[in-house]
């Protein structure tokens, strides 16, 4: 396929490409889809309704430059990462002139939403004002914690779902867990945290926030969600960047249940 | 580390329980027997079915008591008991909240309900999930756990009202949900009276 620079896209204007909605379509599934297929080429953003722009390039699978506005690199794709609303076009055979990432997409996405996290909590101005009020909303607008989880189940990938006290005990659980002893893992996953928790605790360093454990292909993602522990079961380990992006709200709403 | 159930169930379920004039399990210095549970979920169905319809509400309060009492000596006999020492107290560090777990554990342990705790505002609310008890099985009409009811009533006052005998009667214990009504789970919800 001949490859086409930045500067000559208007030559591929009679491309139709890929286009689509991101409302529909968000920007990890649609990473996921074209590196899983090999594809290189660039993303062209537009942000509704403000109009922001932004380009994504990618080679076989490796996310060479993301920019959004102003913003590039991995702020870039960090900030394109929070689109909800706007519109995409994929152009194949585009390269970008500079590389600001350089790294697989998988990988990429997993930095992004590390920066993403980092940024919100440095934005929060009034933490215990926002907590307070977020909590309020919860109070007037929230849904019970089997509807969050029926939520997460939804998300491509993930297989199954437990939330257990510190002690063990199996709060709630869905999903597919006919491979799997929901109390055993249960009480493994406490006992597991609780260890992480006296090693940050003797290191003095912060509360465990994220929990990773691989098996082959198959990795279960755990996070404190209020009081308790949430594990999501995923055989699929490529589709973790989009799935820690994808529960982060939802993980969030789950901590109000418990 | 906090109290971690398995080891608090694997550790009773250990013990040898054999019964004399002393009862089960004459650690817990209260009488514990073994009652097949058909005879305790009959004789609540009984006693809510005789009750008059201006009655029930008030028999149904009658059960829950009987549940408190029980509940309120026997946890006070669990809690403070060699066993509970020697299994729960070494994995205590969160304090009172550490010491329900345990108890539920127990319970859990004894066989006298799968449940557990879903939220703990210390002294002032509790959210308890059972998945299993033996009053879901009865026969009746609306929620009917009131053995759970009482008992959870009876934890907390021991964990957070004055000390035993003094703290009878400062929280009380709701049922928000129940497998009798076709709920996933038994929910049982205590705050300040």
């Amino acid at each position: 396929m001949p490859v086409q620079r930045e500067e000559s896209i208007v030559a591929g204007k009679g491309d139709t490409g890929l286009k689509g909605n991101l409302s529909l379509t968000h920007i990890t599934d649609l990473l996921q889809f074209l590196s899983s297929s090999s594809k290189s080429g660039m993303i062209q953003l537009v942000r509704h309704p403000d109009g922001t722009e932004g380009k994504i390039f990618f080679v076989a699978g490796e996310l060479v430059s993301a920019d959004s506005g102003e913003k590039s690199g991995l702020e870039g794709l960090a900030d394109l990462l929070a689109w909800e609303q706007g519109t995409f076009h994929f152009i194949p055979g585009v390269a970008s002139a500079k590389s600001t990432i350089g790294l697989s997409v998988q990988h990429a996405i997993m930095e992004a939403v590390v920066l993403l996290d980092r940024q919100a909590k440095e934005n929060t101005a009034n933490p215990i004002r926002e907590v307070e009020e977020r909590s309020l909303q919860m109070q007037q607008e929230g849904r019970g914690s089997a509807e969050v989880l029926n939520d997460l189940l939804e998300i491509s990938g993930i297989d199954a779902v437990v939330v257990v006290g510190r002690d063990g005990f199996v709060i709630e659980s869905a999903g597919s867990s006919a491979r799997v002893n929901i109390d055993e893992l249960g009480a493994s996953l406490a006992h597991a945290i609780n260890g992480i928790e006296e090693m940050g605790a003797e290191l003095n360093v912060n509360m465990f926030q994220d929990m990773f454990i691989e098996y082959g292909r198959a990795v279960i993602m755990c996070k404190p969600v209020g009081d308790a522990i949430a594990a999501v079961v995923t055989p699929d380990a490529s589709k973790l960047g989009i799935i820690r992006h994808k529960t982060k709200k939802l993980f969030e709403e789950l901590g109000h249940s418990f | 580390m906090t109290v971690m159930r398995d080891t608090v169930v694997k550790s009773l379920a250990k013990i040898t329980v054999q019964g004399d004039e002393n009862g089960l399990i004459p650690e817990y210095e209260v009488l514990v027997n073994l009652l097949p549970v058909k005879l305790l979920n009959t004789f609540s169905e009984r006693i809510m079915a005789a009750a008059p319809p201006d009655k029930k509400a008030e028999v149904e309060e009658g059960l829950v008591r009987a549940a408190y009492e029980c509940g309120y000596h026997t946890g006070c006999g669990i809690i403070t008991s060699d066993i509970f020492n020697d299994v729960v107290l070494p994995m205590v560090t969160e304090g009172e909240k550490d010491i329900l777990r345990g108890a539920y554990a127990a319970f859990t342990a004894w066989g006298w309900a799968k449940s557990g705790i879903v939220q703990l505002k210390e002294g002032e609310k509790m959210v308890i999930r059972a998945f299993d008890y033996y009053e879901a099985d009865s026969g009746g009409e609306g929620l009917r756990g009131y053995m759970l009811r009482g008992l959870s009533q009876a934890f907390f006052d021991l964990a957070y009202a004055e000390p035993y005998p003094d703290g009878m009667d400062t929280y009380i214990c709701r049922q928000s949900k129940g497998i009798e009504v076709g709920d996933p789970y038994g929910e049982f919800i205590v705050t300040k009276k």
